[in-house]
């Protein structure tokens, strides 16, 4: 999977969470740019990624997590 | 319960309908509370989309995380400030291993310290509230400390916990405010290997693998449907390949399969499946395009079939479109179409059903008959709250209706019919021995309903003991053909110099038989000997009580004015009121 669609899909993935096809993600974004993103639905958008992408996070890798930059790279370090 | 399929149970797809779900056709709301050892937010959405689907609109009161005995031993906590119908409480073994692990002592008494902790909960609940307790059992766990020898070790983990979950069973039976919520059910279908999310327990204290956090919700829906009377009431059943393998009209007898191994072995067991439900009160119909005679021969003569003409209630074969005989069906037993089951191998059949008669619940059969049972079992069909005598004899109970039918053909003067059924009455105060069939009633009348109040188990105890306010009555009605067991109840309340008709119900199997006028006499006469001068009784109507819209009007009350909810009431002066012919004799002893 090619970095423009994995951004477009974790992309869909906000929107459908947060429930705001406004949505645009950015490497700088953290839970303090958007409006929905509270503790449960962190945990939605955990529960959908991995679904989405077929991964599995460590609880250690959820924590630790600063921006969704981050989240971007550690998801296409799952990926085969 | 499921009416199709559990292919909707997506935990995303349900989450996604909760944003947008219209909950203003929802003809009845309800108030739920949640408690759980476990964090479970989450389920809250699901729980309000899933009672949504079915007509019931929820107000949620999710406690604090890990707050149950805070919330329940505190009278002042918001729980029941918020004066739930129901209380969900989930246990997680997920929490409760930790405490496991660290019993130092004896692990014996620590089982035993929570079983009788978690009844103390319930108690403390009746004693506070009226409130309906669902409580979970715990999901075995996964660990094995001695492997295979662990069951030969009475305080190892995964039996301790066995032991624990009967331990929770036989406290509950004894408790009528009590309802088990078979989550390790669940779990086990599923497999413990996927039920569980250590990660997500780790990171959120999550209850299970929210892929099945639809299932827990829907589990708990289950219950809380049939509590307030939501059950199957019987199931409709077609033959050629469903009941058997083959066409009877076609293969002839010796050419249909069933039996009890090879390829017949689905049809036998499906059968099975049948008789245990009818042991359990279910009525079985047939509906099936063929002749009659045809359709009877195997249930007459075929030496391996299970379910015999006597186990079906109403047999219905010829070539009439279905849903025209499920209309028959349903006006033969005097029940709702959305207590009808539909079991139809033929995907046409089905689709047909589902246009012409929605309410019917029409499950989809896989296409193997080996999956017939597990397909029905599945989706939790038949759950209940109750088991009574009631529900062994009911098949029997239809039979005999079906017998004093045909002598009713046969008489032409309708007095002279009742008088030949040598009916023996019986109406009595509510007694603790007869409170859940009581309650039972109070849950699944529908049609013959004046006020469709549904009180539960705690609320008729609460009435039965309150002699100042209420004066609950019951009647047990029985025949030359048999006995109809508990068959209506009455509530008045005494509001001087008035007497209210609380609550007035009665099974539709005793319909024209002249019940309701001998209990209006008896109740005129308990007013008339206690000093009230009138009776004010109410109609509150629904979508199903219509047939008791002239109730009052045929005894002689006048109509007063109208409350909320379209409700009429209507006054009786005792003094004007001309007794009403009867048919029974009072039974005594």
């Amino acid at each position: 999977m090619d970095d423009a669609a994995l951004r477009q899909r974790l992309n869909d993935i906000f929107c459908e969470v947060f429930d705001d096809d406004s949505i645009r993600i950015t490497d700088e974004m953290t839970a303090q740019d958007v409006e929905e993103w509270d503790s449960l639905n962190h945990i939605n958008l955990i529960v959908a990624v991995q679904r989405s992408f077929k991964i599995k996070f460590t609880v250690g890798e959820v924590n630790n997590l600063a921006n969704v930059g981050e989240f971007i790279d550690l998801i296409r370090g799952k990926l085969p | 319960m499921l009416t199709r399929d559990s292919s909707h149970l997506s935990y995303p797809e349900l989450l996604r309908q909760s944003r947008s779900f219209d909950y203003s056709a929802c003809i009845r709301g309800m108030r739920l509370a949640v408690l759980s050892d476990a964090a479970v937010p989450q389920l809250v959405p699901l729980l309000q989309v899933l009672l949504g689907q079915q007509g019931v609109r929820a107000d949620i009161h999710l406690a604090e995380y890990d707050s149950i005995e805070l919330e329940v031993f505190n009278d002042r906590s918001a729980l029941y400030a918020f004066a739930p119908d129901v209380m969900v409480i989930l246990n997680a073994i997920n929490a409760l291993r930790l405490k496991y692990y660290r019993c130092q002592g004896d692990r014996l008494q620590l089982r035993e310290e929570v079983a009788t902790k978690m009844a103390a909960v319930w108690d403390t609940i009746g004693v506070r509230s009226s409130a309906l307790v669902v409580q979970s059992n715990f999901v075995l766990p996964y660990e094995r400390h001695f492997g295979n020898f662990d069951h030969k070790v009475p305080d190892a983990f995964h039996p301790w916990v066995a032991a624990l979950n009967a331990a929770i069973v036989e406290r509950a039976r004894g408790r009528a405010n009590v309802l088990l919520n078979d989550v390790d059910a669940l779990a086990s279908y599923v497999g413990r290997k996927h039920w569980f999310d250590e990660r997500m327990w780790t990171l959120c204290k999550a209850f299970c693998a929210f892929d099945y956090l639809p299932m827990v919700a829907q589990n708990i829906v289950d219950i809380v449907l049939a509590s307030v009377g939501r059950v199957v009431k019987c199931v409709v059943v077609d033959l050629d390949n469903t009941l058997w393998g083959g066409v009877i009209g076609d293969d002839g007898i010796e050419g249909v399969t069933i039996s009890p191994s090879g390829e017949g072995e689905p049809f036998a067991r499906l059968q099975h499946y049948l008789l245990e439900l009818k042991k359990r009160g279910i009525v079985l119909a047939v509906c099936s395009k063929n002749d009659p005679e045809t359709a009877l021969e195997p249930f007459r003569r075929h030496p391996e079939m299970v379910l015999r003409e006597d186990d079906i209630a109403v047999f219905v074969a010829n070539w009439q479109p279905k849903p025209d005989n499920l209309r028959a069906i349903k006006e033969a037993l005097n029940i709702g179409f959305d207590s009808m089951v539909f079991v139809d191998d033929s995907p046409f059949e089905r689709q047909l059903m589902r246009e012409s008669l929605p309410d019917v619940i029409v499950p989809e059969l896989p296409d193997d008959p080996s999956d017939y049972v597990r397909a029905l079992s599945e989706l939790n069909l038949f759950e209940t709250t109750s088991f009574s005598d009631e529900d062994r004899r009911r098949a029997e109970l239809y039979r005999e209706n079906a017998r004093r039918q045909q002598l009713r053909l046969g008489v032409s003067d309708i007095s002279e019919y009742l008088r030949s059924l040598d009916m023996r009455i019986t109406m009595k105060r509510f007694d603790a021995f007869h409170l859940p069939r009581i309650a039972q009633l109070i849950q699944r009348s529908n049609q013959f309903n004046l006020t469709t109040r549904r009180y539960n188990v705690a609320e008729c105890q609460a009435m039965m003991s309150d002699g100042e306010t209420y004066v609950p009555f019951y009647l047990k009605l029985s025949d030359k053909f048999g006995d109809n067991g508990l068959i209506s109840v009455i509530i008045l309340k005494r509001e001087a110099p008035s007497l209210l008709v609380d609550t007035w119900l009665m099974s539709c199997r005793v319909l024209a038989r002249g019940v309701e006028q001998y209990a209006m006499n008896q109740v005129v006469k308990f007013a008339k000997a206690h000093g009230y001068t009138t009776v004010v009784g109410s109609y509150i109507p629904t979508a199903k009580n219509a047939m008791v819209k002239n109730f009052y009007e045929q005894f002689g009350f006048e109509r007063m004015d109208e409350g909320a909810q379209r409700e009429t009431r209507w006054l009786l002066r005792v003094a004007s009121y001309t007794p009403q012919e009867v048919w029974m004799e009072e039974n005594h002893g």
